[in-house]
């Protein structure tokens, strides 16, 4: 019955010594602030500003702002339980807004709130809601932290935390105490300093720990790229990519003193879930340590002593770090970013990938094959010849072109085309998209080869592209868009699940487990299309981690063209892991990701389920086997 | 002029079997052309040599003697044929392509005026020579013009040492004249690489094993057909991953590239990772039980069947070829 | 060091082999070209020789205006300048003729060394640079993977067959022919792209060199070879299809 009739107790009568104490406390605290937050906000906006970077359309950042910030909906999402839990310390946060302000006002004579008004009364309850449920969230969090110490939040004990979440706690506590006590009670005074204090030391405290992201995280969520993974431009003669800090731009600086350590990156990134050294909450928190060590005017090169050229090249850019993210870093282009600068400038040495390089520089495909092969292939199957009078051009890449398994996918994909009575035609000469270079960060023979095939587009006149290959779909429409106007191009579920009402449903019993990949789920949300066209051909059966959490194969960033990995093999792990759902059938959508998990399933031996692209799927229920 | 001169190299004391080929491709040529053929002898071994070479339907056999000729130096192999040749001035002078050839036969033709025509695969009417372009997928015909001795050097395996046609042939000496100080390279004892690694990368000829093997206590047999074959034994990934064969044996994207002149696929179907550590292969074999197994569109020659019964058979024929 | 890289631009190595309208070479519309690979090698080891050593590493190639994209990646990869000697009709002189009009370009630049890749992907004679070192009146050696520079002059390690290798010594100045995978080749960056654009090219047409060629070995004619590259399955039983194998493959493939 307290607790209702209860009003928030608020001192009274602060005398001249406590008003003007209270006043340099808070000047002291705030230059405190500034003090450090001045020095972030200088070397964030020393840096460079970023090419290519448009505010408007202005629509989908305001939509993510209110999304992922405001309502949390990734943080909840993505951790569910902490997840909530700092939720609702955030919410406690807004909610508190009015509260804090008012405390301090009341300190120097002015309060605004009449605790005993019905505004009051309505607004200090709704805030003690707000408290409890923060008090609750923060002391779970310190549980999670200290106690329970899941291995993504790193080895090292964070004191800082610790600290803050006691002065988060001890804030809740003060405010929720003030409801059992009277105005004239001298523990109300002290409660009040209390509080007082721990604000003003908290305010201190922000710029120069993670919980910076309490100010910047809204502007990093906001100021995103505009695009998932996007790499950006590299502008004039001298630009290379990220060697020096001289080379951070704005928004890597923002992103760079935006993260909160939360390791929700590291804990899904397939590199640091199989023994590699990368890491991609280190790599983040090294451009820190050099921002905060050397700042954005320095020449010392990035890759060295704050981040390491071999973690920087273990990445398959499969985004699952950057998709995680709750605060909006953008961990993809910093990456490739770094791998540009060891690569446009020769630092890097690698055999294989000297080799890729070279073969892209002389030849017109990724593995160094004669592009004779690829005719011969043309032929051999009596694929069409694209003449600019049939609807589809279909592109083979490098993996359709060459590869014995992704000539079959093409071979089916072509009898699903020709049963729906769909023309389409091939290009005479392809040449690899450039995916795996413009991963790799070179960006010389990337832009030759987007010049030269926008160029055989052109002369082709082929308006709409259609690809078995999710790698070769987003490298043909976003990155060629540096150098020309690619024509429209999608992916053969796409293309499938639109047809699905002529496509015959089989009915066979078999279930099929889909894995998601990279290029097409995270970064061209495509989930429910291939889904769609594996269901005609079977039971659908979810993956552990599918759709956005789908796990790496492993071959993305260039890395299938490069030599052994280190630790586990990544498509194992994943193989594994589909093995486990216990579907007689693993279905596909990338001839890279069936390529990678061929070899780990076939030594499953004769119990392994069988590997098919969704194209296989499809064309094996068309009811004549003709030739294509 | 002279007729035809064919400059023979030794191997192990004895006369090469590609410096036979030539011998045998100046005896057609001597026949094409209504010359006589001759041999030279040059370097160390040349009383031996020119014991060999005067068992065969020769008209002189000539041994270049000289102490400074005893190791091969472009400069002193130059000087003595060339004092040789301004001496005899044949018509032809033909020589086995070896890399020794290689090294200071265009130097002695560009210093007589002439060009070597080399490498040569053929020859007919004219006589024109045929040598192969574009790395063998062209052929070209070369005719020799103007005055002077035409300078020829032959393919190994162009022309069969087995067709050499006996005789006797008349054994003279010749002496040049060389000073040490025109002799301005110092060559030191060949030397084999690094044995103890295993270097597919060099090799010039290998068996690669694959999934076909299907069980590790087959793999000897493959041993068996690198060993008589002086092979080097590889392997595709699968194989490496079992550890059936030390990772540094895979072939493949991810493992060595080979370059052989000699690669056998022996159960191995062809995924593409495979094909492209390959694809620098001369000449290459599968031998797999599946027709339509990829690895048979990149193979020069193919056996569909149990590799358990061809690998065995293909080892005995290699035995009984070496005799 | 002053080293001169001889290069040729060459035949993309799977360009499509059409024979043209005189008979007497390739079909060249259509056609890509890249630096010849071996050549490539003795690129590299001049650059590594520079890196160690210092001083200058200039490329020299003669052909027609076409070539121009090859200069300036050899320039992209590291050499200093370019040497240009404009030659529309380089396929109507032989080797020696090729190399005079060479070492017209290399005498008046008094080189250290001189590297030419081992032969070229399209004629594949392997002699130009054993003729330039004659023509140069310099000490050579062939087939070479590794080279050391001395105090008296240069080490070389030269491949020989089957596996042996030899080591030579020379002086300087000479001539080497470089053999391909002695070193790991680097790629061409954007850094070296950018930077050859400031890099010199100067151009001498063959006429200048004042060079008389009439050729001593005329490529008469060009033929497609009758075998195309095709799989020859052997049949029989295991030993019938055995036997055949190495037959085929001591006097057809000629590889045993």
């Amino acid at each position: 019955m307290l607790a209702l009739t209860a009003t928030l107790a608020e001192p009274q009568h602060f005398s001249l010594a406590e008003k003007l104490l209270l006043a340099a406390l808070v000047a002291a605290s705030a230059a405190g602030f500034w003090r450090r937050f001045g020095v972030v906000l200088g070397k964030i906006l020393k840096s460079k500003k970023d090419p290519g970077f448009h505010l408007f359309p202005i629509g989908k950042r305001v939509w993510d702002f209110v999304c992922e910030v405001l309502f949390q909906t990734k943080v909840i999402r993505q951790r569910p339980l902490p997840g909530l839990a700092h939720a609702f310390v955030f919410w406690g946060f807004c909610a508190f807004a009015l509260v804090t302000l008012n405390h301090f006002a009341i300190g120097l004579g002015l309060g605004f709130l009449d605790p005993a008004g019905f505004f009051g009364r309505f607004y200090t309850y709704f805030a003690a809601v707000f408290a409890l449920a923060c008090a609750a969230g923060i002391f779970g969090l310190f549980v999670r932290r200290f106690l329970v110490r899941p291995v993504w939040l790193g080895k090292k004990l964070s004191w800082e935390s610790g600290f803050i979440a006691f002065l988060i706690f001890l804030l809740m506590v003060t405010y929720l105490a003030s409801f059992f006590v009277a105005d004239s009670d001298p523990a109300t005074r002290v409660l009040w300093w209390v509080h007082s204090l721990a604000i003003l030391i908290f305010l201190v405290i922000i710029p120069h720990t993670k919980h910076l992201h309490l100010i910047l995280s809204p502007a990093t969520v906001f100021l995103s790229r505009g695009g998932f993974s996007q790499i950006p431009p590299l502008v004039g003669d001298e630009d290379f990519g990220l060697i020096a800090g001289t080379d951070l731009t704005r928004l890597a600086s923002l992103q760079a003193y935006s993260c909160v350590e939360c390791g929700r990156c590291t804990e899904h990134c397939p590199a640091a879930n199989t023994g590699k050294s990368l890491n991609p909450k280190e790599i983040i928190l090294g451009l820190r340590s050099y921002l905060n060590d050397l700042g954005p005017t320095s020449d010392e090169p990035l890759l060295g002593k704050y981040n390491a050229q071999e973690a920087a090249f273990q990445c398959t850019t499969c985004g699952a770090c950057e998709f995680q993210c709750p605060v909006g870093i953008e961990h993809v282009p910093i990456i490739v970013g770094l791998r540009r600068g060891a690569v446009n400038t020769g630092a890097w040495e690698d055999e294989y990938g000297s080799k890729l390089f070279l073969a892209l520089e002389r030849g017109a495909n990724a593995h160094g094959l004669p592009a004779s092969e690829r005719d011969k292939f043309i032929e051999k199957q009596g694929l069409p010849i694209f003449d600019g009078t049939q609807e589809y051009c279909l592109w083979l890449g490098c993996m359709g072109g060459y590869d014995p398994k992704g000539r079959e996918i093409i071979a089916d994909f072509a009898r699903v085309m020709n049963y729906l009575g769909t023309s389409f035609g091939v290009l005479r000469k392809e040449k690899c998209c450039g995916d795996p270079v413009r991963r790799l960060g070179n960006d010389l023979v990337f832009q030759q080869l987007a010049e030269s095939n926008l160029e055989v587009f052109e002369q082709n006149k082929a308006k709409k592209i259609v690809s078995i290959c999710p790698h070769c779909v987003r490298t043909i429409q976003e990155d060629w868009k540096e150098f020309g106007a690619p024509p429209q191009v999608e992916h053969h579920s796409e293309f499938l699940a639109r047809f699905a009402n002529k496509l015959p449903k089989q009915a066979n019993g078999e279930t099929i487990v889909f894995h998601d990949p990279c290029y097409l789920g995270r970064y061209r949300n495509v989930y429910e299309q291939p889904r769609t066209v594996v269901g005609l051909a079977g039971e659908l059966v979810e993956a552990p981690r599918n759709h956005e959490r789908s796990f790496c194969c492993g071959a993305g960033g260039g890395l299938v063209f490069l030599g052994e990995e280190t630790g586990d093999r990544v498509s194992k792990v994943r193989a594994a892991e589909l093995v486990a759902a216990g579907a007689t059938t693993v279905g596909t959508a990338c001839p890279f990701c069936n390529s990678m998990f061929r070899d780990a399933l076939a030594e499953k031996g004769e119990c392994a389920p069988q590997l098919l692209d969704i194209a296989q799927l499809t064309a094996r229920g068309l009811p004549t086997r003709g030739t294509s | 002029m002279s007729g035809i001169w064919v400059v023979v190299e030794e191997r192990d004391g004895r006369v090469s079997r590609i410096s036979w080929e030539a011998v045998s491709a100046g005896q057609k040529l001597a026949a094409l052309t209504g010359l006589a053929a001759n041999a030279v002898v040059i370097g160390a071994q040349t009383e031996a040599l020119a014991t060999e070479v005067a068992a065969k339907a020769l008209g002189k056999a000539v041994r270049i003697v000289h102490p400074l000729l005893a190791a091969y130096t472009a400069d002193g192999f130059t000087l003595a044929l060339q004092q040789f040749i301004e001496s005899e001035k044949p018509d032809y002078v033909v020589f086995p392509h070896t890399y020794q050839v290689r090294d200071y036969a265009p130097k002695l033709a560009a210093r007589l005026g002439q060009v070597l025509i080399g490498d040569v695969t053929g020859f007919g009417e004219g006589p024109v020579f045929v040598r192969q372009l574009m790395q063998g997928r062209l052929n070209g015909s070369y005719r020799h013009s103007g005055n002077g001795p035409c300078f020829v050097s032959v393919q190994a395996g162009a022309f069969r040492a087995d067709e050499v046609q006996v005789g006797s042939a008349a054994i003279s000496a010749f002496t040049p004249t060389i000073e040490q100080a025109q002799i301005r390279t110092k060559p030191s004892e060949r030397f084999r690489g690094a044995a103890q690694t295993v270097d597919l990368g060099s090799a010039q000829l290998i068996v690669g094993v694959g999934r076909g093997i299907k069980d590790p206590a087959n793999i000897p047999i493959a041993q068996e057909l690198a060993t008589a074959l002086g092979a080097e034994l590889g392997a595709s990934r699968p194989i490496c991953d079992n550890g059936w064969l030390p990772m540094e044996r895979q072939i493949g994207s991810s493992g060595q590239t080979i370059s052989p002149k000699l690669y056998l696929a022996v159960g191995i179907s062809g995924a593409i990772q495979h094909l492209v550590g390959i694809k620098g292969s001369q000449c290459v074999v599968a031998i797999n039980k599946d027709p339509d197994a990829p690895i048979f569109e990149v193979a020069d020659y193919g056996i569909v069947g149990d590799l358990m019964e061809v690998v065995p058979a293909l080892t005995e024929a290699l035995k009984a070829a070496k005799q | 060091m002053k080293i001169i890289v001889a290069i040729k631009q060459v035949p993309e190595r799977d360009a499509q082999v059409r024979i043209d309208a005189s008979g007497k070479w390739i079909e060249e519309s259509g056609v890509q070209f890249a630096l010849n690979e071996s050549d490539a090698y003795a690129l590299e080891e001049a650059l590594q020789l520079k890196e160690k050593h210092g001083g200058e590493v200039v490329v020299l190639t003669a052909g027609p205006e076409r070539v121009g994209p090859t200069i300036r990646e050899a320039l992209a990869k590291g050499a200093d300048r370019a040497i240009h000697i404009d030659c529309a009709d380089l396929g109507s002189r032989d080797a020696l003729g090729v190399a005079k009009l060479l070492a017209a370009a290399v005498k008046p630049e008094n080189p250290d060394l001189v590297l030419t890749g081992l032969q070229s992907d399209d004629l594949g004679l392997g002699q130009t640079g054993v003729i330039l070192a004659e023509l140069l009146g310099l000490p050579h050696s062939s087939l070479i993977l590794h080279v050391e520079k001395t105090d008296t002059g240069l080490t070389v390690k030269r491949e020989l067959e089957e596996g042996w290798f030899r080591t030579i010594e020379l002086p300087l100045p000479a001539v080497l022919t470089i053999q391909s995978g002695g070193n790991k080749l680097r790629y061409a960056t954007l850094m070296g792209i950018k930077r050859a654009k400031t890099k010199e090219v100067r151009t001498v047409t063959a006429a200048e060199l004042a060079v008389n060629s009439a050729p001593v070995a005329v490529l008469e004619r060009v033929a497609l070879p009758q075998k195309q590259k095709s799989t020859q399955i052997l049949p029989g039983n295991p030993k019938e299809a055995a036997a055949a194998l190495v037959e085929k493959l001591k006097f057809e493939a000629r590889v045993l």
